[in-house]
């Protein structure tokens, strides 16, 4: 007789949080995991792509018995060597990135249980029934009102408590753990990112269940200088809805110009399609110093940390609105409204105010007093010169440039009229100001680069939230069948090598009919540039979830909506349940949804845990060449490694051979590089051979336009039988197959991982 | 040791263990020389379209050029990273293997790799062109995982802490240009 498995008091309480009970679906075997509960998934991926290591810092400082020296196989004083400090301070990172975007779904939804109470209930539209695909997913609740979104985000920090403690002395001394537990963190950041988005949508009423959603001015020749300019920037939207909201109720919209940048920006504009987005972090410090913002209002992540300073410098006002970020300024939130202005109308003071309403108020009434003394603005072509002339050519802006930047020549250029090659490295300026800092001559390098910067605007299509189910449906069977070659999400910051690239792949890959996806500061700056009759991607392409399509999902928290994406095939198209099964679900992407993200210019901690996130749950991840600074990706050596996969239909283990996908975070050095490798990291062992012929044609026509000819070397790889050979290629190809001796192999029926390292899940799991 | 603060900030070394200074073409040609299987790792950043600092060329030669000589001259396998094939198949030369930076690294580290040449794994790796906060990351990679079997070494105009043995900043184009002339002129006396 079977022996019955004695439910525990945790378990109980888990089946209590997630209403068991209610039989949407069969509770799947990790309802809210635990540290090690997906392990063994970990390993499973870990030991296909194994982490490559390229440490930023050849020490370890975190304790008092350092500084420890790990080089040339040393542990330090605690025991722990090289490759676990990599990987510990890996997790640092993911842990970052983690709980910035938990803590603003924490904040967002306290916002909105106080406004709108918790029983509101979660309707995501007419089109999403699947509302929460990475909750429901990862804990097993299916979420129905903003009360539930609380007991998920309550998991998410206890997970991150248990985290963040691995990481003291003394604790963790395997990479391999210390991988699987940044894994964990980054699987959690979808979680909290999804909570924070369908807290948005439902509380503040952001578009859903929509493709067509309108279309919104971009960069700063946008604002209306004329006006008063309130600037918003950062991540969370209550103070920016709020400020709207305060403009409308007392009919001072026409007369105040909101703008906003990085991802306050793009949620501003899901609330208003009147507000503006200047443009992404990038273009942060360079905008404040033209002084056009009368007050910048700031929540939290991914803005400057000397804002007050910044500020002060062209007689702007700052208002703190959010605690995470409070730069020292005296906290208003209990003061008087007037004595507030007062003070930051006569006495350029900034302050902290962390009421919404006030903050509000107090911004528009600030605006409209100090904005006819504004006196900044872009430089004159004569200061731009007069200031350039001072450089001596010493060269130290372009040694402390992040992006290697030659802005001595750029001096000398503008100094002497000429714009063309200055404009072009505007275009690659991160905006860090680092470069004014170190000048001898005080030149502000940054600021007279204005004379050179674009004054271009363009259009954007607003944040639409998650991808439909209808669309679901849809593509479902053309992107496994790998007819629709690939998805491809184009996410994170702006530390590009240049600002154009985005717009440039994008463009290239909506043209070959992939799915393009985007969010945050990479969904601005691929709007960021024209083609054909002056037109942006958002304007040539149609804004839905299919082939050729270019839909701009939202903020950094909507990057859940794409991993969420990936899971609604499975579930929706594929039937396979979701609840509590996230090993299920990974394995299904990792081997039958061709989706590859594309982090050009990943930077932040966030975009690290956005990007590991994305890992476990299979969808492999370009990054810019910045991005080895991450010190850890996760790469395979094709020829060497072991390429054996279950065929659960025939229920046997098979050789393929074949690298698909090759590596799940990988470095591209050029833009060029990274277009040869997005098609083919969209190659899964589930192409039917149609799809294959079509991904490898992509794959050969971009390597031939890039490479400058012949195939590429790894072609034969990807080749199973002559089927898969691309009509327009087949006689080049067939000639260089037969040269190698290549030989045909049996495509497999039903790929997964399942039945090839210990798992609890049993291979008919799988099978649907 | 060196206390050499390379050019780009960005790559300032954290640690005790920095990169050996050379600045005489004969050392490294008798480095070069010593090892039995170099390899020589081109990127992208000596091809002239994507080059990114003031250093297009040499006196209005590719800097490519400099490259191919020097493993033509010491019969140095190439491994071209990016998208470096495609000038180097237009110059007539063929690359032993094609990878990226964090590719052919990958395998490098690894002492019981076959090598681009099947003859095992290299004892010396030759970095040029690759971009360079990527190329110091790639060099770090090494020296902490390959010490064991690998030296690594720097063609490029600027010091790499992270090697064991790098270039000096070079102030001037032309005293880099006098290195690889000299560097290839002495390769090709001991190839004679």
């Amino acid at each position: 007789m079977a022996e019955v498995k004695k439910i525990t008091r945790k378990e109980e309480e888990v089946r209590e949080l997630i209403k068991a009970e209610i039989p949407w679906e069969p509770v799947g075997p990790t309802p809210m995991p635990e540290i090690p509960d997906l392990r063994s998934w970990d390993m499973r991926l870990l030991k296909t792509y194994k982490p490559w290591y390229a440490p930023f810092c050849d020490l370890c400082c975190l304790c008092t018995y350092g500084k420890c020296d790990l080089t040339q196989g040393r542990r330090g004083a605690c025991g722990l060597n090289i490759e676990a400090q990599q990987a510990r301070i890996i997790l640092l990172a993911c842990l970052m990135g983690c709980s910035a975007h938990a803590a603003h779904a924490g904040h967002i939804l306290e916002f909105l249980i106080e406004k709108h109470g918790p029983d509101k209930k979660i309707d995501m539209g007419t089109f999403i029934e699947l509302e929460a695909p990475n909750i429901r997913t990862v804990t097993g609740l299916k979420p129905e009102t903003l009360g539930d979104l609380k007991t998920v985000i309550e998991y998410v920090y206890k997970e991150i408590t248990h985290l963040l403690d691995s990481t003291h002395f003394g604790q963790e001394g395997s990479y391999l753990d210390y991988e699987s537990k940044a894994l964990h963190a980054s699987m959690l950041d979808h979680v909290g990112m999804e909570v924070a988005d369908i807290a948005q949508i439902v509380g503040f009423d952001f578009p859903t269940s929509v493709a067509d959603t309108p279309m919104i001015d971009m960069g700063w020749d946008s604002i209306d200088k004329s006006k008063p300019v309130i600037l918003l920037v950062g991540h969370n939207p209550a103070t920016s809805c709020t400020v709207i909201d305060y403009l409308r109720e007392n009919d001072l919209y026409d007369k105040v110009e909101v703008g906003g940048i990085c991802c306050t920006a793009i949620e501003t504009t899901r609330y208003s399609d009147r507000a503006k987005i200047v443009g992404p972090l990038s273009r942060q410090l360079f905008f404040i110093r033209t002084g056009i913002a009368d007050v910048i209002m700031t929540d939290e992540q991914c803005i400057r940390t000397d804002m007050p300073i910044e500020a002060d410098k062209v007689n702007s006002r700052v208002i703190a609105c959010l605690d995470k970020a409070m730069y020292g300024l005296e906290d208003a939130t209990e003061w008087d409204t007037e004595e507030i202005v007062k003070q930051m109308v006569e006495d350029k003071k900034h302050f902290a105010i962390l009421d919404p309403q006030k903050a509000a108020e107090v911004a528009a009434k600030v605006a409209m007093k100090i904005a006819p003394q504004r006196k900044k603005e872009w430089i004159s072509e004569e200061e731009a010169k007069e200031l350039a002339a001072k450089c001596t050519r010493c060269d130290m802006c372009e040694r402390v440039c992040p992006n290697l930047l030659g802005l001595g020549k750029a001096m000398k250029d503008i100094s002497e009229g000429n714009y063309e090659e200055p404009q072009k490295l505007f275009n690659k300026c991160i905006g860090c100001g680092k470069c004014d800092q170190e000048c001898p001559k005080n030149i502000p390098i940054l600021r007279v680069l204005q004379v050179v910067a674009s004054k271009e605007t363009w259009k954007i299509r607003a944040g639409r939230g998650a991808i439909m189910d209808t669309e679901i449906r849809n593509v479902g069977a053309p992107i496994t069948l790998g007819t629709i070659p690939g998805v491809l999400a184009f996410v994170g910051c702006s530390n590009y090598p240049d600002i154009d690239d985005v717009a440039d792949m994008v463009y290239e890959f909506a043209k070959r009919k992939y799915i393009v996806v985007l969010t945050g500061c990479a969904a601005m700056v691929a709007g960021m540039k024209t083609f054909e009759d002056g037109k942006t991607v958002y304007e040539l392409f149609p804004p839905d979830f299919d082939a050729g399509g270019v839909v701009n999902v939202g903020s950094c928290v909507s990057n859940a909506h794409i991993t969420g994406a990936a899971i609604k095939i499975a579930n929706i198209f594929a039937a396979l349940p979701l609840r509590a099964n996230y090993e299920v679900m990974a394995d299904y992407v990792i081997n039958r949804v061709g989706a590859c993200g594309i982090a050009w210019g990943a930077m932040s901690q966030k975009a690290a845990s956005i990007g590991t996130g994305c890992n476990r749950l299979g969808v492999p991840v370009i990054l810019g060449p910045h991005s080895a600074k991450y010190r850890r990706l996760y790469l395979s050596r094709k020829e060497e490694d072991d390429w054996r996969i279950m065929d659960a239909r025939k229920r046997e283990i098979v050789d393929t051979g074949e690298p698909s996908p090759e590596h799940i975070a990988y470095v591209a050095e050029t833009k060029e590089k990274a277009m040869i490798m997005i098609p083919k990291l969209c190659i899964r062992k589930n192409d039917t051979p149609q799809g294959r012929g079509i991904k490898l044609n992509h794959y050969i026509s971009l390597y031939k336009r890039y490479m400058g000819g012949g195939l590429p070397e790894d072609l034969h790889l990807f080749v199973r039988r002559d089927a898969d050979i691309p009509l327009v290629y087949k006689k080049e190809v067939r000639v260089y197959l037969k040269e190698i001796g290549w030989q045909p192999k049996e495509p497999v029926g039903l790929p997964t991982y399942i039945g090839t390292y210990p798992s609890k899940i049993p291979l008919d799991a799988v099978i649907h | 040791m060196s206390a050499m603060i390379p050019f780009h900030r960005v790559n300032v070394l954290t640690g005790i263990k920095s990169a050996r200074l050379v600045e005489n073409a004969s050392e490294y040609a008798n480095l070069i020389n010593k090892a039995k299987r170099p390899l020589l790792v081109l990127g992208p950043m000596i091809l002239e379209e994507t080059f990114w600092s003031r250093e297009r060329s040499l006196d209005g030669k590719p800097v490519i050029e400099y490259a191919l000589e020097l493993a033509k001259a010491a019969n140095i396998p190439i491994c071209a990273t990016d998208i470096v094939k495609g000038t180097m198949l237009k110059l007539g030369t063929k690359p032993d293997n094609v990878y990226d930076a964090v590719e052919i690294v990958n395998h490098l580290k690894d002492p019981d790799w076959n090598g681009v040449r099947k003859e095992g794994n290299h004892d010396l790796v030759i970095f040029f062109g690759i971009r360079s906060d990527l190329e110091e990351q790639c060099l770090s990679v090494l020296k902490h995982f390959a010490y064991t079997h690998l030296k690594t070494m720097t063609l490029d105009k600027y010091y790499f802490p992270h090697a064991n043995y790098s270039l000096t900043n070079f102030r001037k184009d032309e005293q880099w240009k006098a290195f690889l002339e000299s560097l290839i002129d002495i390769l090709l006396k001991g190839q004679k």
